[in-house]
């Protein structure tokens, strides 16, 4: 449940026909996405494709040119400051007053909240492990601390909401894992966490929903397991995999036959794996190889996106 | 908006700049009175247009006529001190970034805006304090070590008379706070800001003696410029006649036709509501991006 008792899977955001226009760059263009309580939506395109304008209008910082979004019941372009109360976001890199301590940086930020008791600033400090160096001043930060000052900020208002933008950039191993870790604890707690993270098998772990951008349109959007085709399809191999081609074909009940990184792919109900075997070598193709077929979202991203590196 | 402006006042409270600022004006304060204290003791007469001699000068520093001399300090160097304040309030969140910290974590855009500027007025009043402050102390000093101790002069008119000079001293210092916001936002930096207001400040009187050497319409503009209308408000202010005024005297302003001080106070609230509207509509429309 949310501060106010949201149920699980309650629409909590909504963007519709989301369009955004700079001169004559069309960053964003006719983009829609909802957000439910409790889920962990991942929001992925190269660098360029209009993640951060999305966002930005989301928390109403940015105006769009057409479409609207809506969290929590407010209007994000005309009226979003009681929805930004429930929204906790740290969009590209973190940033703070470089002259106030981290510690105070929360300060500034709970007096600006205006109901932040401070026992919740050392709470949060101690949460992303920035209790010892809270003193110091902002400055003098490495990028990692800066990322877990972030953090500590997004959650300093107890939000519904979480927006993160790269969260682990510049974080050590232990914290990268600490971050992961605390993404699905989040969502347990009730909250939805809205990911943007060029570390794709991290997306992928902890993603209840994905959506692919790409040059500011969407180009995917679904559950992780939908868009992996994760459960639909079975991977083969076979001494020739020409003469397991042609037999796949000649099955009624598989579809989507295609050769793969040295594999054969098909879409295989999963119940009827050992009958597809036993069929295969009624026509003399022994399968060396039989398996679920787990697709990384990496490879998925890069299909759609087109992109050969980058995010 | 309370909490918005306790938040801008803590930020600008340890903030190394509010200091020097302050600093900077207290010294000029000391290093001003120390001048001519010192200038008093060394000359028999001085002055072109009035001619004074240096007891005059002496007794012109006593305590009676402290509080009109910091004001016309203030009223004049004390303008670059609150543009520099100002636009650092306003452009360094747009150089380090927490623009979008702090329209994200505020209840709406127009109170920010408004809280910083309630905060910045605030704190240009408290350092025009803290300078009457210094002129009294250091005025105390001269006035006691200089057998000037008669203290006739305090009484309710005088006191009432100091208050308003503090009044118009701090109301001339509003359109450039104005323009410092306004041009701060604009630019989204502290240069523009600052850059704006100081080069308004000096490059103004520059700008309109030219002018003034022309004829008709051009000898006439200036009339109509920040730092014309503010000195005839300043001039308002009761200061001893051998102290310096750092501006024109009134000689000099019915020379040029100056304005009438109720003319002077309308065109100075006309620049101070355009550059707070520029400021604010800016500010509340625009989108909050990272560059």
């Amino acid at each position: 449940m949310t501060s106010d008792g949201l149920a699980p899977g309650t629409e909590i955001l909504r963007a519709e026909g989301l369009t955004k226009r700079y001169g004559k760059i069309t960053a964003v263009i006719d983009l829609d996405l909802h957000l439910l309580t409790g889920e962990v939506f991942s929001f992925l395109g190269p660098n360029g494709s209009g993640k951060s304008t999305t966002v930005g209008m989301m928390l109403g910082l940015v105006r769009p040119t057409r479409g609207r979004v809506s969290a929590f019941g407010s209007d994000m372009a005309l009226h979003p400051w009681p929805a930004l109360r429930r929204i906790g976001a740290v969009i590209e890199t973190p940033a703070f007053y470089p002259y106030l301590s981290g510690y105070d940086n929360l300060r500034a930020l709970a007096m600006m909240l205006g109901d932040i008791p401070p026992s919740r600033i050392d709470r949060m400090l101690e949460t992303v492990g920035l209790q010892d160096r809270a003193r110091d001043a902002y400055k003098h930060y490495s990028l990692g601390m800066k990322q877990r000052l972030g953090i500590a900020s997004t959650l300093l208002r107890d939000p519904d909401l979480v927006i993160l933008d790269e969260p682990t950039n510049g974080l050590d191993p232990a914290g990268t894992r600490e971050v992961r870790e605390l993404i699905p604890r989040l969502a347990q707690e009730g909250r939805s966490v809205f990911l943007c993270s060029h570390l794709l098998h991290e997306v992928q772990a902890v993603s209840d929903r994905v959506a692919i951008i790409r040059q500011g349109r969407m180009v995917a959007e679904g559950h992780v397991d939908d868009l992996l085709g994760r459960g639909q399809f079975l991977r083969l191999k076979a001494a020739d995999d020409q003469a397991l081609l042609a037999a796949l074909g000649r099955i009624p009940w598989v579809s989507r036959i295609e050769h793969l990184d040295g594999f054969v792919r098909a879409a295989v109900p999963p119940e009827r794996a050992a009958e597809l075997n036993r069929v295969l070598a009624t026509q003399e193709v022994f399968l060396s190889e039989l398996s679920p077929w787990a697709a990384e979202l990496e490879s998925v991203f890069l299909e759609l996106t087109g992109e050969g590196a980058g995010l | 908006m309370i909490p918005l402006m306790q938040a801008e006042f803590f930020k600008l409270r340890k903030r190394m700049m509010t200091w020097v600022v302050a600093l900077i004006l207290v010294g000029l304060i000391v290093l001003l009175y120390s001048v001519l204290w010192s200038v008093s003791g060394r000359v028999t007469t001085f002055g072109s247009e009035h001619q004074f001699t240096g007891e005059q000068l002496r007794r012109a520093l006593f305590l009676s006529g402290s509080v009109p001399f910091s004001l016309e300090i203030v009223g004049t160097f004390g303008v670059l001190l609150a543009v520099v304040l100002a636009a650092g309030a306003v452009g360094s969140e747009y150089s380090w970034g927490t623009v979008r910290l702090v329209a994200t974590a505020s209840s709406g855009r127009l109170r920010t805006m408004g809280a910083k500027l309630i905060v910045v007025f605030g704190l240009v009043a408290a350092g025009t304090v803290l300078a009457i402050a210094t002129a009294l102390i250091y005025s105390s000093v001269i006035t006691f070590t200089s057998g000037g101790s008669d203290f006739d002069f305090v009484t309710g008119a005088f006191i009432r008379d100091q208050f308003e000079a503090l009044g118009r001293t701090l109301f001339v210092l509003v359109p450039y706070i104005g323009l410092a916001f306004g041009a701060a936002v604009a630019g989204r930096s502290t240069l523009a800001g600052a850059g704006a207001g100081i080069g308004v400040a000096f490059m103004e009187p520059l700008v309109g003696g030219l002018m003034r050497l022309g004829d008709e319409p051009w000898k006439t503009i200036p009339n109509y410029f920040i730092n014309a209308n503010a000195q005839v408000i300043l001039l308002q202010n009761a200061l001893p006649d051998a102290l310096p005024r750092f501006g024109p005297g009134e000689h000099e302003l019915t020379s040029r036709a100056a304005n009438s001080p109720g003319v002077a106070a309308i065109v100075l609230v006309a620049y101070a509501a355009v550059f707070l509207a520029l400021a604010f509509y800016l500010y509340r429309r625009r989108d909050i991006t990272a560059d």
